[in-house]
């Protein structure tokens, strides 16, 4: 345990400021703004899961905000439900919208996401506008306050309680979400998306989870808010709930729950602080929130986080030994592969048998990179077979691949902003001293509690190689690892790679320093044009005259 | 310790800059609060509503002095019952000018009952006046009478027997649909096309073209102010040369500004009133007085908010010096005013007459063709 962020003492003292200030006003308008407050916070810290822990701009938010006001309205004023019962439904009935929604733009990026979600959000409008049994445009009024016994709760201070109480428990909720290494795992799927496939995390259940969970409290918001003021009407499914709940994730900072709460706090009631500009508080509003963005880039948290750094994830205080993990042989045969008139691939075949190293090279753009593509699963092969360790892959999606013992590691390697090196280690590690033993290896132990922020491109390369290592696997694909390294630094990683298969694992090496992979590999495969040009150990391949005249060049035979 | 200071002054900043903001507006000696929606798309109709109550509180009868705030309440339930409830705590109003969108009436009519305050108004949604809420004044006639207006000069005056209504998809819209429908019904025609319009569509010329298909012989529209110049415009343009009777958007100056004199020949519409159309000298002197303070010209929304705000000062002026006392006096007595007389139906109803007013092809202000007087029975 670490104990808690100094971010988390500054949010508990601002949150103490704002109770002073609302017990300070005191009237059952500031009660009602705190209230509201308190609404949007919850409906915000759900949309941090999925805008800013996915990086999708998803543009249900508010339609599922909208979803819950009129389920809980519906059930308590058709069917005479009590309302915390309505409230319940309002958490549940969302819930399964934004499941539902999750699975069929499971594998939609950026725009796609907005535009498929500003679908649902625009088929949410129009049920409320149109429906019977919504109340049409006029919505649906009456609905009861929440109670407590006989007790009902329809504003002032019970009603803050409530909401602010339900705050704490969403923010509560919502850490836990991210507890256990999930928020690196989050973060890998968001920023370095190619990455966490071949790391084997799986983006499906992840979207499905976090929107259920974004749903469920957009939701209870919705609900909350309709028993507060008795009325929903097709507004509340609308534009202008989403964007505000969206300029509250921006100016709270991407992801952060105590942040939407800070950006809750800071834009809601900013209009009716402004309000006695009449006409002009709009656009009043609209300068300092377009100067929020523009002096705090990065949120209230992210300001905050430059300010209050988050401290070090605990370091184990040994390392795990290696697994031993059998190594398995990699095999392909008849590889093919077009990009539209393009043939990248014409029928490639070679294996990796366990504990060796093959390097694979050829100049640029003779397929190297697709071949590992097709084997990680970033691609799909038009047509020939992928095994390992006699299991067909060609089939099979890229995170599955991960767990029946394939690594790789990536030319550019991608990292999540913010994680500390440890932590980018384990994002798929068993547990974090496995991380550490990767990390040890790759000589990066000792930076452990650094920000990968603070690492040089060169170990970047080396974390990349860690985390792929951290996921113990039997076979690794490895492409231009040696690319930017010293001297030293390249003959590490040969020393390194070659450990590897003296314990058994397949290393498959894309690589165009010959001095670096020749005196490594057992066997070379040379690619020209998509087509294997020659195969043998490195003394063949170097002296075979394709090979001289394709790639190496002359003066490569002496 | 230093670091933390900035964030300590940025929490306490909120509810500090709030406080100036809030604490305005004391009640002395009477306070009206002003809450319209002008932001939105009812901007149009709640400026109206602002410039006719702004102008009726700013020359109080004599005797009475009253404080004012004008707070926007845009078009959202929940930004109007914020604003109710600032008002309630904050300037303690002996009465509310309140917004003219149905669905925020519907909210804050049950917050404004419990504290006894009248909310005064020219929404047209029906539902309003009857959920029992005995504070809401309703200054501008309900769909059951300027609908029934639209109707009988439609049918008895034009001859329509096959007319097409097109209607918009918001509260507006349906209940204006409804109430058209059931009074035609009652003279025996039925439309040949009904179609229900979005508010952000950009081209009626399909729904237009089913109405001529359908052998419509004439149009009812029950569209927003944009809308209603847009399926004028088209119908012109296609040449359709059917008779318009529109709702009460057509009647407004600022819809007619959107369309040239010819488009307008043979075009009417319902409203409660035509303050630029009346010869009344006292209607004169309030359409100079508007268009004085605020440069554009006034509508049946601004007449409709400035009776009602005059009718709140008159009960002041009689001594009514609370908000209950307010209220009462709005529910039992009688007022004239410069577009109607008005007096409740015992639900808050107080307008009881509507007009239609036709545009002859040579300018944007339309002549009164046919006032239909005391058309719910009341008075």
């Amino acid at each position: 345990m670490t104990g808690p962020d100094r971010r988390d003492l500054v949010y508990l003292a601002a949150a103490a400021a704002g109770l002073g200030g609302v017990v300070a006003l005191g009237d059952t308008y500031a009660l009602r703004v705190a209230t509201l407050v308190g609404i949007y916070a919850i409906a915000a810290i759900g949309y941090q899961l999925v805008f800013g822990r996915l990086g999708l701009l998803s543009l249900a938010q508010g339609a599922l905000f909208g979803i819950g006001a009129y389920t809980s309205a519906l059930l308590t004023l058709s069917l005479g439900l009590p309302a915390p019962l309505g409230i319940v439904a309002a958490v549940v009935a969302p819930a399964a919208v934004g499941a539902a929604v999750a699975l069929p733009i499971a594998r939609l990026e950026s725009h796609y996401v907005a535009l498929a979600t500003l679908g649902l959000a625009q088929l949410a409008l129009l049920a409320a506008t149109n429906l019977e049994l919504t109340g049409g445009a006029n919505g649906l009024y009456g609905v009861p306050p929440l109670a407590v016994g006989p007790v009902e709760i329809v504003g002032g201070w019970p009603m803050l309680t409530l909401v602010w109480t339900l705050v704490g428990l969403c923010l509560l909720a919502s850490r836990a979400m991210l507890a256990g290494g999930r928020a690196a795992r989050f973060a890998t799927l968001r920023d370095a998306p190619h990455a966490a496939l071949t790391l084997g995390l799986n983006p499906v259940p992840a979207r499905l989870v976090l929107f259920a969970a974004a749903g469920a409290l957009g939701g209870l918001a919705g609900g909350l808010q309709v028993h507060g003021i008795g009325v929903v009407s097709p507004s509340v499914t609308g534009f202008e709930v989403m964007v505000t709940i969206l300029a509250i994730a921006v100016v709270g900072g991407r992801g952060s729950g105590p942040g939407a709460v800070a950006g809750a706090a800071l834009l809601i009631p900013l209009p009716e602080v402004l309000r006695f500009l009449e006409g002009s508080y709009l656009a009043a509003y609209g300068v300092v929130l377009l100067a929020a963005i523009v002096l705090m880039p990065r949120g209230l948290d992210g300001w905050l986080r430059d300010r209050f750094p988050r401290r070090p994830p605990a370091v184990p205080a040994a390392a795990s030994a290696p697994a031993r993990r059998r190594g398995k042989a990699l095999a392909v045969d008849g590889l093919r592969k077009r990009f539209g008139g393009v043939t990248a691939l014409d029928g490639v075949s070679f294996a990796v048998s366990a504990g060796t190293v093959v390097g694979l090279i050829g100049a640029n753009g003779s397929g190297k990179t697709t071949v590992l593509n097709l084997i990680s699963g970033l691609e799909t092969p038009d047509a020939g077979q992928i095994r390992l360790g006699g299991v067909p892959l060609a089939e099979r999606p890229a995170h599955h691949r991960t767990a029946l013992g394939l690594g790789r590691g990536f030319q550019h390697p991608e990292f999540p902003e913010g994680l500390f090196v440890l932590e980018a280690a384990a994002v798929a590690a068993r547990d974090r001293s496995v991380a550490l033993a990767a990390l040890e290896r790759v000589g990066l132990a000792g930076r452990a509690a650094e920000p990968v922020a603070a690492l040089g491109a060169a170990e970047l390369r080396r974390l990349d190689l860690a985390r792929t290592l951290a996921t113990e696997p039997g076979a690794v694909i490895l492409d231009e690892p040696a690319a930017g390294l010293t001297a030293d630094e390249r003959s590490a990683l040969s020393a390194l790679l070659r450990r590897l298969a003296d314990e058994g694992l397949a290393v498959l090496v894309v690589d165009h320093g010959m001095d670096f992979l020749l005196p490594l590999a057992d066997r070379i495969v040379c690619l020209d044009a998509g087509r294997v040009l020659a195969a043998g150990t490195p003394e063949a391949v170097r002296r075979d005259p394709a090979v001289v005249a394709a790639y190496l060049g002359q003066g490569a035979a002496a | 310790m230093r670091r933390l200071i900035p964030v300590l002054l940025l929490s306490l900043a909120v509810p500090a800059a709030a406080a100036p903001a809030l604490a305005a507006g004391a009640a002395e000696p009477v306070a009206v609060s002003v809450l319209v929606p002008i932001t939105g798309f009812l901007a149009l109709e709640g400026t109206a509503q602002r410039n006719g109550a702004v102008l009726a509180l700013d020359k109080p009868p004599a005797g009475v002095s009253v404080t004012y705030q004008v707070a926007d309440t845009a078009t959202s339930p929940e930004v109007a019952v914020t604003a109710l409830q600032r008002a309630l705590d904050r300037e303690q109003p002996v009465a509310v000018a309140a917004p003219i969108f149905g669905t925020q009436m519907l909210a804050m009519a049950p917050i404004a009952d419990r504290a006894g305050v009248p909310l005064v108004t020219v929404s047209g949604t029906a539902k309003i006046t009857e959920l029992g809420h005995d504070v809401v004044f309703r200054f501008f006639p309900t769909d059951a009478v300027v609908k029934v207006a639209q109707a009988r000069y439609a049918v008895q005056e034009l001859g329509m027997k096959k007319p097409a209504v097109l209607y918009q998809t918001t509260a507006y819209g349906q209940s204006g649909r409804e109430h058209l429908a059931r009074t035609l019904k009652q003279l025996g025609v039925e439309p040949v096309l009904e179609e229900a319009i979005d508010p952000g569509i950009k081209d009626l010329v399909p729904a237009l073209e089913r109405a001529r298909a359908a052998g419509a012989d004439g149009l009812l529209l029950q569209l927003h102010s944009g809308p209603t110049a847009l399926a004028v415009r088209q119908a012109h343009g296609l040449g359709l040369g059917l008779p318009v009777v529109a709702g009460s958007a057509m009647h407004q100056p600022t819809t007619a500004a959107l369309l040239e004199p010819d488009q307008l020949t043979g075009v009417c519409a319902e409203t409660a009133s035509s303050p630029v159309s009346e010869a009344d000298p006292r209607v004169a002197a309030f359409t100079n007085a508007y268009r004085e303070r605020f440069h554009s010209e006034p509508d049946a929304f601004a007449l409709g908010q400035y009776d009602g705000m005059r009718m709140v000062l008159a009960a002041v002026a009689d001594g009514a010096r609370s908000p209950q006392a307010v209220r009462d006096w709005l529910a039992g007595r009688r007022y004239q005013g410069l577009a109607m007389d008005y007096v409740s139906d015992g639900t808050g109803n107080m307008a009881h007459d509507a007009v239609i007013v036709c545009y002859d092809g040579t300018g944007r202000v339309p002549t009164i063709m046919k006032r239909y007087d005391a058309v719910d029975g009341v008075r």
